[in-house]
């Protein structure tokens, strides 16, 4: 595409339009949709779309392909879970610690990787989310292991959950836009592009990779939070590497380094995916096959397609040729 | 005072010396060719001029400051950019984008880099490809690209690793149309080359690494008839 609209700002902004455009069609659900269980079902559908916001975020715009989005959340909620269990903490401290904690965890793990790429880098983040699983698995006496954690609730209304979620979401974008917008988000595609073209341009590598590691870590670890308050338990399975396949196939599929494709997969893959195990439980089968006819045929996922086929505005010439 | 210096720098690999006892000078506002047949050590040099490698041994200093152990990063900031014998540009943003990433790192603002940009692309002849994703552009395009983002805020000195490899006719003379009339407002260039006439056409002065070490220095035309040069390129019978 040979016009102002491949630049990368109307590019931008035409993908957060749409994804706001779906986020506002998400807020008018409630309003046919009274059932609790449904209600909860597209809950945990936004909690999947932050982690894939999180994930689209290091792999889609910085291209670090971590393994680790879900340890993350599972670290989030322990730290939420685990100061309201020892300590008493209340949320107004343990949610924000949650953030703070794996913001740390995950920015000294971005150091450590930082040299790190393709099967390394994704070897080593698939190692830390294995051993974060496992300790807390096996701690009995501080995170009472595989019975899991209670956590406290924000409220008791499904709705006010609904949108709090989506509140959350909505804030998640609006701030992932305004930096993608910024010259953080352009120096992060360009590291994403060509990290030693990048830094032969001035671009300090280092910090932007280990800024992104940290704030896609920092999403992850606050949609863990939030979740564990409304399932009111946390427990290893949410760090499951299960949970991060899911996670990938919804970034792959809706369109990796977009700001609506983590979104819309999300949607449409854990919706479908329950209404699939209904019908006899191979939603697994039927993602991996998705992901396997995006990867080959549809790189640029269903927000791309979406793109691909948008009518496009008369050129000069054309314009020109149909009055002739 | 010389703008760039080098000081006795060698680099080994292994127990292969890549770069042995390397001195040479490049004055403000000269073009210094950097010479010499494959493997002579002419990238290594580059490499460690732009901060990618550290010396074993030996000193770099520009504009007065030893700037041997500095990053990239930090040389890029001084004005001491490299451009690659493998074009380096982001493919999956605009030729636009591209320039305005790179002014942005230099730490020009969006509009001061937009306009900037756009003197750029037309100087390049490149209005029609300018929002076209640079993966789509051709190897002369993508060439004249990195000139345009490595002048986005011109440089202090400007390192070009083999500008001309494989590059259209039409396109090479492009490339050397814009170092003429750079050099003319006083940019200062090390090129690597093996493109003898523009070599001999463009730079006043010359640097001949053969095997690591540097075998001839001087006026380009006098370095191009030394013998050891002759010998280097040809073999040691040649003048036979």
């Amino acid at each position: 595409m040979s016009t102002p609209r491949n630049l990368w700002v109307n590019r931008l902004r035409t993908d957060f339009r749409a994804a706001l455009g779906l986020l506002a069609v998400m807020a008018c659900v409630p309003f046919f949709v009274s059932s609790p269980y449904s209600l909860g079902i597209v809950i945990v559908s936004m909690y999947f779309a932050m982690l894939a916001m999180g994930w689209n975020l290091l792999a889609g715009f910085t291209g670090q392909f971590s393994l680790a989005p879900a340890a993350f959340a599972m670290l989030g909620a322990y730290t939420t879970g685990l100061l309201d269990y020892h300590w008493q903490a209340p949320l107004a401290i343990g949610l924000p610690a949650a953030v703070l904690g794996t913001a740390l965890v995950g920015w000294a793990l971005g150091r450590l990787i930082l040299r790190l790429r393709g099967p390394y880098l994704a070897l080593t983040t698939l190692s830390f989310a294995e051993i974060a699983r496992v300790v807390i698995s096996n701690s009995h006496e501080f995170t009472r292991g595989d019975q899991g954690l209670n956590v406290p609730t924000l409220m008791q209304s499904r709705v006010g959950y609904y949108y709090l979620f989506l509140a959350v979401l909505a804030l998640m974008l609006v701030g992932l836009y305004l930096l993608m917008r910024s010259k953080v988000g352009r120096f992060w595609l360009a590291i994403r592009d060509d990290s030693i073209g990048a830094e032969t341009r001035g671009i300090d590598v280092v910090r932007y990779k280990t800024l992104a590691f940290g704030l896609s870590c920092a999403i992850c670890g606050f949609a863990g939070a939030l979740y564990g308050t409304f399932s009111q338990l946390v427990s290893p399975e949410l760090g499951l590497l299960l949970q991060t396949g899911l996670v990938i196939s919804m970034v792959v599929i809706g369109g990796i380094g977009t700001l609506t494709g983590p979104i819309l997969g999300a949607l449409l893959v854990y919706l479908s995916s329950e209404w699939l195990r209904e019908i006899g439980g191979i939603q697994l089968i039927v993602f991996s096959a998705l992901v396997i006819i995006f990867a080959r045929f549809f790189r640029t996922g269903l927000w791309g397609l979406m793109t691909h086929w948008r009518p496009r505005p008369k050129s000069a010439a054309d314009a020109a040729k149909e009055s002739a | 005072m010389s703008l760039l210096m080098t000081k006795n720098l060698s680099k080994h690999f292994g127990g292969v010396s890549a770069v042995d006892d390397v001195s040479f000078a490049v004055e403000e506002g000269q073009i210094l060719g950097l010479i010499g047949p494959n493997g002579s050590g002419k990238t290594t040099v580059l490499n460690m001029l732009s901060g990618f490698l550290q010396p074993d041994a030996g000193e770099v200093v520009f504009a007065e400051e030893n700037v041997t152990r500095l990053t990239t990063v930090e040389l890029a900031r001084r004005g001491l950019l490299r451009m690659f014998q493998m074009t380096r540009v982001f493919e999956r943003i605009s030729t636009l984008d591209n320039m305005l990433v790179a002014g942005m790192a230099m730490g020009l603002t969006e509009k001061e880099t937009g306009e900037r940009a756009q003197v750029l692309i037309e100087e390049l002849a490149m209005t029609h490809v300018q929002y076209l994703d640079a993966g789509q552009l051709s190897g002369g395009q993508r060439k004249l690209l990195e000139f345009g983002m490595c002048f986005i805020k011109p440089p202090r000195i400007a390192l070009l690793d083999e500008p001309f490899a494989a590059v259209h006719p039409v396109m090479r003379e492009a490339m050397a149309n814009f170092i003429r009339r750079r050099h003319a407002m006083g940019q200062t260039f090390v090129l690597v080359s093996h493109d003898m006439p523009i070599v001999v056409e463009l730079c006043q002065r010359s640097v001949c690494m053969n095997a690591g070490k540097v075998i001839a220095v001087g006026p380009t035309r006098s370095v191009l008839e030394s013998t050891p040069v002759i010998e280097a390129y040809l073999g040691s019978s040649s003048h036979v």
